[in-house]
């Protein structure tokens, strides 16, 4: 059993409540409506694109291609992540792609071959959709830490530069800005923990069910997946941060400033 | 104990000061006098490695400054900023943290004793954060982190500015006694006293 198709006229229909927020947007001056555009146009292209690409990918199945997509999807991450930081592409590109990597593969893999048991670990069906909800959740978390942790900085270098003098150690005087910007990263994921069912239902779980899994698969699934996301993203923030760290300080431990 | 040669520091393409050159020896008292604005800050800064030295070298006991010997030269030095830039912490914690950064131990200064009553300090100050400090308070704060940490070079940048003038005449007599290389920058009166201590006009 599948979920019920859409029809392509029936999409078409989904976009009838743009027409008001669009005019209300005009009305209220909010300037948003060629965001709003764009932003629908690409989500539409992009996923257009994905449907078309996945069928391929799940058609072949090979593992190479799958790993090779995967990277790809890294290495989009990392641009988006450093583009929403500020932060110089060129200079942290290593750090934060090592620190979406590491977690990424230990996390994808445990999760295939551990929780879910498949024997094939690079199965395009598995790897890739749970690849993509883990990224898509370890960004915005990277997102947050980063530059949570830079513009912290910045923001109080006078007090950085004390604690520099006072605790004879960089890292010492950096523990108080990188705990505040570990917080600041994993706490949404907490507060979604802690409400998920209760506020919402999640879009996996939801998913599932429509593809016609029974309810209680598509829980032990939701659980499991967000136990993940949760996992990868405490190690994204925190490997992004350290590895960060080199990049980012001048031999006297000095914020540099052209990492902006 | 430090010696500054031929040393040129610029905001931009300002100079700021160019080919100063300086010695202070152990245990001297040395003012820095100067206006405002005109970069004594930047001098105490540039010691520490927070501010870059375009020309000229600086020595810090036998050590040159640069990136291998920083952290060791900023073990030496106790610096007071002009605005006691301290974290937002309790304050207890924030000391026995700093105390434990510098593995010294059995020196907490407690609820009583010397250096309470020489800050003039109650119980008290150790239950409240340091962003709920007056300035002087603050000041005393960081004074008494200096107490504890005790290296052997102080860098004072109005160190007694937030004071009364008792409290500024028992802070300075304190410090004059210690045997401690000292450089303050200061526009108290409080410091102009030849007998006890060198002045340098800056710029």
């Amino acid at each position: 059993m599948g979920a019920q198709d859409i029809s392509w006229f029936s999409l078409v229909w989904a976009l009838c409540f743009l027409i008001p927020i669009l005019w209300i947007s005009f009305k209220l001056e909010l300037a948003l409506n060629r965001a709003i555009l764009i932003s629908v146009a690409r989500m539409a292209l992009q996923l257009g694109f994905v449907g078309i690409y996945l069928k391929y990918l799940f058609l072949w199945n090979l593992p190479w291609v799958n790993a090779l997509y995967v990277l790809l999807m890294i290495c989009v991450a990392c641009g988006s992540i450093l583009k929403a930081s500020q932060l110089k592409f060129t200079v942290f590109l290593p750090a934060v792609f090592f620190s979406m990597l590491i977690p990424f593969c230990i996390c994808l893999l445990f999760f295939n071959r551990v929780i879910i048991g498949i024997d094939n670990l690079l199965d395009a069906k598995y790897f890739i959709p749970i690849g993509g909800m883990l990224l898509g959740n370890c960004l915005q978390s990277i997102i947050i830490g980063l530059s949570r942790f830079y513009s912290g900085i910045k923001k109080e270098e006078k007090v950085y530069q004390y604690a520099l003098t006072l605790y004879q150690s960089r890292l010492l005087a950096l523990k108080p800005f990188f705990k505040d910007s570990v917080i600041a990263a994993i706490n949404p994921i907490l507060a979604s923990m802690a409400t998920i069912g209760l506020v919402a239902l999640p879009g996996m779980m939801t998913g599932q069910i429509l593809g016609g899994s029974v309810p209680m698969v598509a829980i032990k699934y939701q659980i499991a997946i967000m136990l993940f996301i949760f996992y990868i993203q405490f190690f994204g923030v925190i490997l992004s941060i350290l590895f960060s760290i080199r990049s980012g300080f001048d031999p006297f431990d000095m914020l540099k400033q052209d990492i902006f | 104990m430090i010696q500054l040669q031929d040393i040129q520091l610029s905001v931009n393409t300002k100079a700021l000061v160019t080919g100063l050159n300086l010695e202070v020896a152990k245990g001297e008292k040395l003012l820095i006098t100067g206006e405002s604005g005109s970069g004594k800050t930047s001098l105490f800064k540039a010691m520490l490695g927070f501010f870059p030295v375009q020309a000229g070298q600086i020595l810090i006991g036998t050590e040159p400054l640069n990136p291998k010997t920083i952290r060791l030269i900023r073990q030496k030095i106790f610096y007071l900023s002009q605005d006691v830039d301290l974290r937002n912490d309790r304050t207890d914690l924030l000391v026995q943290e700093i105390l434990l950064a510098n593995h010294i131990e059995n020196e907490w200064p407690g609820t009583t004793g010397p250096l309470m009553d020489l800050l003039n300090f109650t119980p008290e100050i150790w239950t409240r954060h340091v962003h709920d400090l007056s300035g002087g308070e603050r000041q005393r704060l960081g004074l008494m982190i200096g107490f504890l940490l005790d290296r052997p070079i102080w860098l004072l940048d109005e160190p007694t500015s937030a004071l009364d003038d008792t409290m500024k005449q028992k802070i300075s007599d304190h410090i004059l006694k210690l045997d401690k290389t000292v450089l303050i920058i200061s526009h108290d009166s409080v410091w102009q006293r030849p007998e006890r201590l060198k002045t340098y006009r800056w710029g």
